[in-house]
């Protein structure tokens, strides 16, 4: 087993600048004990796309990454035959295909022949692998992650659905490939879109939202680690308070961070109405969002 | 433990959520590789297995914490025996009363600590069919079967709370903590009848502002409008969409050239011993949308339905499909009438058709349910379906379990709502309750509001 306890996962991910939640690490575990895929939600930026890389990196484990959008195929995410590959060789050896093609009487008898060696054209030699097949026939384990699966379109969810349910999948000219170890495969969704239960019934499932208060605290606190712990106090209790007003799209962590960043490159070490005034355009991107957050500034500071 | 997890599925079963038998395997396997006298990490585990997805997970935690923290008195590992003697005679002196109704048997097994028949009543109440002929409608179904188990609840609690004095020794300890233990489940009892049990919806997309597209008339209630303003009103959306069309054009000419085809480019130079002569672009096939409108046709919402029918049918080359349905208290298909008039004449004949009673009282449920029943074929995963309602239902069963089989077979659901958010979920209105079904909610009481809604759509 991957890892021996959940306590073991907190630990590495942490080890590896991730803080998880005692549920992450929960679900994590089972899902490496498992071996069953993880199909994380939540909102943007609550940290789904860094769970696999950070699980990649306590793994010592490459990371083959999908970044799924709409009209992706199978072409882009499982292989694609090389044409202009074979067109290459079929070039130079020209008279190599003109020696095979001597003496042949009829047009049939010709394609014939050819047909006889289509598979050398067809071989791994001219395939080439998308990150699924990568994922499937690399020498050591991966952890595949299959990025924002909402945004594909719901026919490659099926197609999906019979790579994670064996493992394998077969190429008409090549026969079948089984995997060479089976991946830890996290698939993340922002929740544009419902996933199919055939889909979710192959998965375990996490949820991950915005993080607790102390949670936050921490994540600033290890990726900051010289910034000053009373103003991570203050800064973290004004980001969840901000997340409470109805804006178009509420802080992040990486806002959090890119918030706490500035306040110490600017040397400020205390949060007023005016250097949220000064600093909003960190935390929002509308211009709505700001306005809003600049009118409550007093109630987001207040209620520490 | 096996046991109490099949029980427990059950639970979920019985209150709508879908948990397949390998996720109930699923999880006694797991249960191996955890410690599970640590509560959270058993919740965490069967949520993980259970609830799929965000919008199950607070039905999921509802049940959870009323079959496994409402601890069974059989099972409960409090030493007082006695206590459960008690509480059993308690519950067997209910029957006493008139004859045994399926809710007062539901209400007796959930006081014994199996809230199963319980949750299947409740999820009965919520999928109820009102089969009442027209015109007799009783106005407030769902709320009076409500009622009916609210009154029991009542009666049972009332009963407890009166108790004769009783004699013996240590009894009356035991009796008091008897009672109080069913006053509790009662009390959960009665909050499962009044929660909100929809799901969360996190990936609801709500406007709640719009551009100024034209001022003074782009900024007038379509429901104050006079007829004179009516009539400018279409020709400013005629103009309109004249100015959207050529932009959408443009923009799938552009979309539609998309990127070199390589395959298709090789196989093509082929014929001139590998010249890529002419080189070949990928053809995105268009993905229109098929669209399908739900047009609340009463009073005042008919006025914002009829300019969104009005701008739809006017692009209809930017859809796959367009299929309409009018409604009040029933569901009429109008596809025929725009297919065979010029928009604004049909608009004009869906008013006057005869197939409408425009005078009854408004019934989402009975809408959807009609709906589901006649035309649920048409939905797909390409489908967008397009409600424009207030969302007053005149206190009937909303029958949201229907909106969310909607949801499933479709692409994606945008509400729009003539009324200001401020009165969403006021008096009959079950905006919230159907909010939580929907991909896209707007209001939509303006001609700006209606156009950024329309552009959003084609763009
Ligand atoms: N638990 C965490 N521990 C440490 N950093 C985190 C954590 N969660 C999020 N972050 C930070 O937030 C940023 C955004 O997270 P990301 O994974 O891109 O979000 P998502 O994929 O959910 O939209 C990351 O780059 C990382 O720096
Ligand atoms: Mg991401």
């Amino acid at each position: 087993m991957e890892f021996q306890s959940i306590e073991e996962v907190m630990n590495r991910l942490e080890k590896v600048g991730y803080i998880a939640s005692k549920q992450i690490a929960t679900v994590v575990f089972l899902a490496a004990a498992t071996k069953k895929p993880i199909l994380v939600e939540g909102p943007a930026g609550s940290g789904k796309t860094e769970l696999a890389r950070a699980l990649a990196k306590c793994l010592k484990r490459k990371k083959i990454r999908l970044q799924c959008y709409e009209g992706l195929d199978e072409a882009k995410a499982l292989y694609e035959w090389e044409y202009a590959k074979q067109l290459l060789y079929t070039q130079m050896i020209k008279e190599k295909i003109n020696d095979l093609l001597a003496g042949a009487t009829s047009i049939a008898e010709a394609v014939e022949r050819i047909a006889d060696q289509e598979d050398a054209f067809f071989s791994e030699r001219f395939i080439l692998a998308r990150p699924l097949l990568q994922a499937i026939s690399s020498d050591n384990p991966v952890v595949l992650l299959i990025d924002e699966i909402d945004k594909a379109d719901p026919e490659f969810e099926a197609f999906l659905l019979e790579l994670l349910s064996d493992f394998q999948v077969s190429i008409p000219e090549l026969g079948v490939k089984k995997a060479v170890h089976i991946p830890l495969v996290v698939l993340t969704s922002n929740n544009y879109r419902d996933m199919s239960d055939a889909l979710k019934r192959r998965c375990i499932h996490l949820y991950i939202d915005y993080p607790k208060p102390e949670l936050e605290k921490r994540i600033v606190g290890l990726k900051i680690p010289d910034i000053d712990s009373r103003l991570v106090d203050r800064l973290v209790s004004a980001v969840n308070n901000i997340r409470n007003l109805d804006l178009k799209k509420r802080p992040c962590i990486s806002e959090t961070l890119d918030w706490a960043q500035s306040l110490m490159v600017l040397q400020i070490d205390d949060l007023t109405p005016q250097v949220i005034s000064d600093t909003l355009n960190v935390i929002c991107k509308y211009k709505a969002d700001a306005d809003l957050v600049r009118a409550a500034a007093e109630k987001i500071l207040c209620s520490t | 433990m096996l046991d109490l997890i099949i029980r427990f599925s059950k639970a979920c079963r019985s209150a709508g959520m879908r948990v397949s038998t390998s996720e109930v395997i699923d999880s006694v396997k797991q249960l191996e590789y955890i410690d599970v006298t640590d509560e959270n990490r058993f919740k965490y585990l069967l949520r993980a297995n259970f609830a799929k997805s965000r919008r199950e997970q607070k039905n999921f935690d509802r049940l959870y914490d009323l079959f496994f923290h409402e601890k069974e008195p059989e099972k409960s590992p409090d030493p007082a025996l006695q206590r459960h003697a008690e509480i059993r005679e308690l519950i067997e002196s209910f029957s006493g009363d008139a004859g045994q109704t399926p809710i007062d048997a539901a209400l007796k097994a959930f006081l014994k600590g199996n809230p199963i028949p319980y949750i299947t009543e409740m999820q009965r109440l919520e999928t109820k069919n009102e089969y009442t002929p027209k015109g007799l409608k009783s106005n407030l179904g769902q709320l009076s079967s409500r009622l009916e188990v609210m009154l029991r609840i009542n009666a049972m609690r009332n009963r407890l709370l009166n108790l004769p004095a009783q004699s013996g020794e240590n009894a009356p300890e035991a009796r008091h903590r008897a009672v109080d233990h069913l006053l509790k489940r009662l009390d959960a009892a009665y909050g499962m009848l009044t929660e909100e049990s929809t799901p969360y919806n996190d990936g609801l997309k709500q406007i709640r502002t719009h551009k100024k597209h034209y001022s003074d008339i782009g900024e007038r209630p379509f429901s104050s409008l006079s007829p004179r303003e009516v009539a400018e009103m279409r020709d400013v959306i005629k103009q309109m969409i004249r100015k959207l069309k050529d932009r959408a054009s443009r923009r799938w000419a552009a979309r539609n050239k998309g990127v070199i085809d390589v395959r298709k480019t090789l196989r093509y130079a082929g014929r001139f011993q590998g010249i890529p002569i002419d080189i070949k672009y990928r053809n995105k096939r268009l993905r229109k949308a098929k669209i399908v409108t739900l047009c609340d046709v009463s009073g005042s919402v008919w006025s914002a339905a009829r300019f969104m029918l009005n701008m739809l049918y006017s692009m209809q080359d930017c859809f796959s499909s367009v299929n309409s349905f009018a409604f009040v208290c029933a569901t009429t298909d109008v596809t025929e009438i725009f297919e065979k008039n010029e928009v604004n004449q049909a608009i004009e004949k869906v008013m006057s058709n005869a197939d409408i009673d425009f005078n009854a009282l408004t019934d989402y449920g009975e809408v959807f349910f009609q709906f589901k029943r006649d035309h649920i074929h048409l939905l797909n995963k390409k489908t967008t379906i397009i409600i424009v309602g207030d969302g007053r239902s005149n206190y009937h069963n909303p029958r949201q379990d229907i909106l969310a089989e909607m949801r499933e077979k479709c692409r994606r659901i945008i509400w729009l709502n003539p009324e200001p958010e401020a009165f969403w979920g006021t008096g009959d209105s079950e905006m919230n309750t159907f909010k939580a079904f929907c991909h896209e909610v707007r209001p939509c009481r303006n001609l700006n509001q209606l156009i950024d809604f329309v552009e959003d759509l084609v763009m």
